[in-house]
């Protein structure tokens, strides 16, 4: 035992020598994670610090990350924290403030799209992260099925009115009447018009955030009332069962993103709400087949913002060389070599850069989708919001509630979550 | 008479066919219902993603690539290795200890029942309750990102139920033999290691198998006490959860590398659990 505690010791030891020029990063398994790791070379070259980059999956990324925020000193220098945890991460006084060093150097935050500095940036006028990455929610459709004469001819004459990328919530709901179809004629649709993702949760909470925002509905007002029980929010919550009821395959009240992905993938529906960053996987013909027939556009009336920023934790061991590497990913060069592999940029100015443009011709619209979004309701408690009201929507969704009833529900979760952060009051 | 014969050896050849055919059928549909998520997965890894996905499904061309992928494009080999050095050295280092601790409880009843209890108490818990306090010690002591402090958490783990399965073996009929071996004038130890440790082998060894198996699954512990360097399999599985979806053919593929090792460790485990359980030598 006691040859065994010293080997310990010793491999400890060497372990930690090894560290010495090190800094070691936590981040998710996104496709700019990939990118940073391409480019790594160029800065362990250029500053001589050495990166170590552990890539974990979502899911397991939250209950990694806070044992060792909580500790004086973790092993992390630097991190990325996605918006459900910055008003848990930063409340809790986690998250180093970053004001002075970018003074201090001169870095330019105002490059940022100002939506996504309001998310993953500043919180209460404190710069705590730098936008690392962006996957707000947006329409993807069939692109082919528009620019179809048939069609166009078809739809009319059922209509009366044109067939072209949606513009509004009316317009985008025939489409998605008009397009459900069952074309072998077994009585049983096979086409469908839109996917839902309506497992509970995560699944449903964001994909329903867009049909909210369609009718111009909002988690809550200026003064944090909670609004989940407005006609808006109803009516949004009564289009959503509809679909799962009319439009979507059958089960995908209880589809992720993945599997709702790949419906479409397969070339067996018109349209998807969705994360922006999914366009790339329709785009690639070695995961759908639908690839080169697929168009992006803004959810009518906005879409869900989402986002990663970079952070740099209290119990971070280095912070002036997590800083360092900040600075160096964030860069205008930088930033612009993951855009041009496929990445999902923060800077207002990657969207319309002609290089990136001329390598992904879609980006001026993801710029546009990213500049209509709008916020999820950022609080200490947002996961638990999550999870709360993904259940009573889940519930609306499939039927089990009357829709009224599910929303009063998710209106007094809602409130008891705001009530218990002190936004607002019994 | 004799067609009278014929006609119930008839009745009865037909009888032992349907009374194998009931049973069999039976146990078909529950080989079933265990094997299939198994071949499913082994077909998931033979495809690529988009094909993985089809409705109605699609056989497609079977290939390796996904297995030949995981390997050349994620670090797979060293969680392997990690996987390996950690259930291994747990194992080892635990089963020693553990044989002490049982024999002490057979034999002494060291602490009496408060102690057995107490001892299996850690088990008692969520694991995320204990991991917390094992993540703060170890970050004291630099034992986190390191195989040895996994190993070290690992054997928190294996421990009290290696020595409450071990307790079993070295009670009961061991103990007479024990006892006859004393009577010779063996001593206490000579009893130990010439009698009771062969006697209890295949239920010692049976028991590290287990634990073995309980480390190479483990994922909490290692998910929170590891780092890019010492992450096991099922940290590494997890990895395949991305942002853009499942990873699902990659996944599968690996699953079916993590799991192979137990596969071929099952059939011993079997053997020895048998032997292990029936000790018959007092006959």
């Amino acid at each position: 035992m006691r040859l065994f505690l010293s080997v310990v010791a010793a491999l400890a030891l060497a372990a930690s020598a090894a560290q010495a020029q090190t800094i070691r990063i936590l981040m998710e398994t996104v496709p700019d994670t990939r990118y940073i790791q391409e480019l790594l070379p160029q800065f362990e070259e250029e500053t001589g610090i050495n990166v170590e980059i552990e890539a974990i999956s979502y899911i397991d990324m939250h209950s990694k990350l806070v044992p060792q925020l909580i500790a004086p000193q973790g092993s992390y220098d630097l991190i990325v924290v996605d918006f459900y945890w910055v008003g848990e991460f930063t409340k809790a006084g986690w998250l180093m403030p970053l004001d002075d060093l970018a003074e201090r150097d001169g870095v330019d935050v105002d490059v940022y799209v100002p939506k996504l500095m309001d998310l993953v940036g500043r919180v209460d006028g404190v710069l705590y992260m730098l936008p690392f990455y962006n996957y707000s929610m947006a329409l993807i459709y069939r692109q082919d099925l528009i620019d179809d004469a048939d069609e166009q001819a078809a739809f009319q004459e059922a209509y009366g009115m044109e067939l072209r990328v949606p513009q509004t919530w009316d317009e985008y709901w025939k489409q998605v009447e008009f397009f459900t179809r069952d074309n072998d004629g077994d009585g049983n649709r096979d086409f469908y018009g839109t996917v839902i993702q309506g497992q509970r949760g995560d699944c449903i909470s964001m994909q329903w955030a867009n049909y909210l925002y369609s009718q111009g509905g909002l988690y809550h007002d200026e003064n944090w009332n909670p609004l989940l029980d407005s006609p808006e929010a109803i009516r949004a919550m009564e289009y959503y069962r509809e679909a799962v009821e009319n439009y979507s395959p059958a089960g995908s009240e209880a589809y992720c993103f993945d599997e709702a992905f790949n419906v479409m993938a397969q070339g067996r529906a018109y349209s998807f709400v969705t994360f922006n960053i999914l366009y790339a996987g329709f785009e690639d013909p070695e995961s759908s087949e639908v690839a080169g027939k697929v168009g992006i556009t803004p959810n009518p009336g906005g879409g869900l913002n989402g986002g990663w920023g970079w952070a740099i934790p209290n119990s971070s061991p280095n912070k002036e060389a997590a800083w360092t590497f900040m600075k160096w990913a964030e860069s205008a060069a930088v930033a612009k070599e993951r855009a041009m592999l496929g990445g999902a940029p923060t800077q207002a100015q990657i969207f319309t850069d002609p290089d990136v443009m001329a390598a992904r011709p879609y980006y001026p619209i993801l710029g546009e989708i990213l500049a209509g979004t709008k916020d999820f309701p950022v609080f200490t408690y947002t996961t638990e919001f999550v999870e709360q009201v993904g259940l009573e929507l889940n519930l609306a969704a499939t039927g089990e509630k009357p829709v009224a009833e599910a929303m009063a529900a998710a209106q007094e979760k809602l409130r008891a979550l705001l009530v218990k952060d002190g936004k607002i009051e019994e | 008479m004799t067609a009278n014969i014929r006609g119930a050896m008839k009745k009865r050849g037909r009888w032992r066919f349907l009374s194998w055919l009931l049973p069999h059928s039976i146990l078909v549909v529950f080989s079933a219902v265990v094997l299939l998520p198994l071949l499913w997965l082994l077909r998931v890894a033979l495809t690529d993603k988009a094909t993985a996905y089809k409705i109605p499904p699609e056989w497609g061309q079977a290939n390796f690539d996904n297995f030949i992928e995981i390997f050349t494009g994620y670090p797979f080999f060293s969680y392997f290795l990690n996987s390996a050095t950690v259930a291994l050295g747990a194992t080892i280092f635990a089963l020693p200890l553990a044989v002490g601790l049982a024999y002490a409880f057979a034999r002494y009843n060291t602490g009496g029942l408060s102690l057995r209890l107490f001892v299996l108490s850690s088990q008692m818990l969520p694991p995320v309750i204990l991991v917390l306090p094992l993540f703060t010690l170890f970050l004291k002591a630099s034992l986190i990102n390191t195989l040895p402090g996994l190993i070290l958490a690992h054997m928190t783990l294996s421990l009290p139920f290696l020595a409450w399965l071990l307790v079993a073996f070295f009670d009961g009929e061991v103990a007479t033999l024990e006892q006859a071996a004393r009577t010779d004038g063996a001593t206490r130890f000579q009893a130990l290691v010439r009698i009771t440790l062969p006697v209890a082998a295949p239920g010692i060894l049976a028991a590290g198998l287990l634990a073995f198996l309980l480390s190479w699954n483990e994922f909490l512990y290692a998910l929170i006490l590891s780092g890019p360097h010492t992450n096991t399999l099922p940290v590494g599985l997890s990895s395949f959860q991305t942002h853009r979806g499942v990873d699902i053919a990659l996944l599968s593929a690996a699953t079916i590398c993590a799991i192979l090792p137990a596969m071929v460790l099952l059939p011993f485990l079997r053997r020895y659990l048998i032997k292990g359980l029936s000790l018959g030598a007092l006959k």
